[in-house]
């Protein structure tokens, strides 16, 4: 048992060289954790920058491997919420807006109203909580806004509320005022649709 | 002479065309007859709806274009440090392995900026000044769920109309 352990995690390690940066105890331990993601049909992608994220910042190796299983679970907890269509880009977007306090309720409505893919809404959701908007409030704002809001209009949106916080008002007035402001109001802001602007690098 | 002998011929044309024309007297009974046994020929209409249905599909294709939605676009972004004061500056984030090396920034009278193409998906990042102190982006949400105790910053490329 503990043999075939070894030549797993061994297996593991050596089909990504990227872990050799990662301290001998901490390398194992992930790699264990990326197989058994792997086994059960998980992204490990994120799961490996996010060791890689602990190593080059210095983390020790605890840390590292207790960020890359909490990681692992909230993978799993978002493709329940999403189902097993949800792309490795839309579970990584699920699980930075669970740990904004996104519900998996929410997450599944949202699945329910919004084409995929939801990256961009569920992003949006988790960028309006760390701006300071609650959790319920931002979830009911990109709710309303999901059905019909291209990606670019959710984005034009969260910059509109951050504007608007940056001002000083408060986050839940901010949003529920953009949110009622109208699609047309808030996201055609400054756009000339006769006299479009040449193509460049956006910032994020 | 010659207009003689024309005139002549003429002539003789004109009393031909005169001559009274014998019809048979049962012509019309038989015309009549003919067009009574002929079977009666409906009128061949070609129906409509499998163009109106061909239309239909292309329409509804050329609306919904599938082909656009299964195909993920990629983005080019710019990132931008304003740091007079560094040495070096570097963007590491998901989108590099996190690999300070893979990514130096280039300045310009100390803003630090570098280009970086993105396929959809969401990416934290942070810049690595000096190569010892971290800093997120400042015109970036800032990630926060950080468990490494430094700042970072999150990107998200959509890829539906973003």
């Amino acid at each position: 048992m503990i043999l075939a352990t070894l030549l797993l995690v061994t297996q593991v390690a050596a089909q990504d060289p990227r872990l050799e940066r990662l301290d001998p105890d901490a390398r194992s331990a992930v790699a264990a954790i990326v197989d058994s993601a792997h086994g059960i049909g998980l992204p490990v992608e994120p799961l490996i920058q996010r060791a890689l994220e602990g190593a080059t910042k210095g983390a020790p190796s605890a840390r590292i491997v207790a960020a890359v299983r909490r990681l692992t679970v909230d993978l799993g907890t978002a493709r329940t919420a999403l189902g097993t269509n949800a792309v490795p880009a839309e579970l990584e977007a699920a699980v930075a807006a669970l740990r904004a306090g996104a519900t998996p309720e929410v997450l599944a409505h949202l699945r329910d109203v919004r084409r995929p893919p939801l990256t961009m809404a569920l992003s949006v959701l988790a960028d309006l909580v760390a701006s300071g908007v609650p959790a319920d409030s931002a979830a009911a704002a990109v709710l309303a806004l999901a059905p019909k809001a291209r990606d670019a209009d959710l984005v034009e949106f969260r910059r509109a509320v951050e504007r608007d916080i940056a001002l000083g008002a408060p986050p839940a007035a901010a949003t529920s005022v953009r949110v009622n402001a109208g699609a047309n109001a808030v996201f055609t802001q400054g756009s000339d649709p006769g006299n479009p602007a040449p193509p460049r690098p956006r910032r994020p | 002479m010659f207009e003689r002998d024309d005139e002549t011929t003429v002539e003789r044309v004109i009393q031909h065309l005169r001559r009274p024309v014998a019809i048979d007297a049962g012509l019309d009974a038989r015309v009549m007859q003919a067009i009574a046994k002929a079977p009666p020929q409906r009128r061949r209409v070609r129906p409509l709806w499998p163009l109106l249905a061909a239309a239909a599909v292309l329409a509804a294709v050329l609306i919904a274009r599938p082909w656009t939605r299964s195909v993920p676009k990629a983005d080019t972004l710019q990132f931008v440090l304003i740091a007079p004061q560094a040495a070096s500056v570097a963007l590491v984030g998901d989108f590099n392995d996190w690999d300070p090396a893979r990514a130096p920034m280039q300045t310009a009278h100390g803003v630090w900026a570098t280009m970086v193409r993105l396929e959809p998906g969401r990416y934290r990042y942070a810049f690595l000044v000096n190569g010892v102190e971290w800093r997120a982006d400042p015109s970036a949400p800032a990630a926060k769920d950080d468990e490494f105790g430094t700042p970072s910053s999150v990107v998200t490329v959509g890829g539906r109309g973003s």
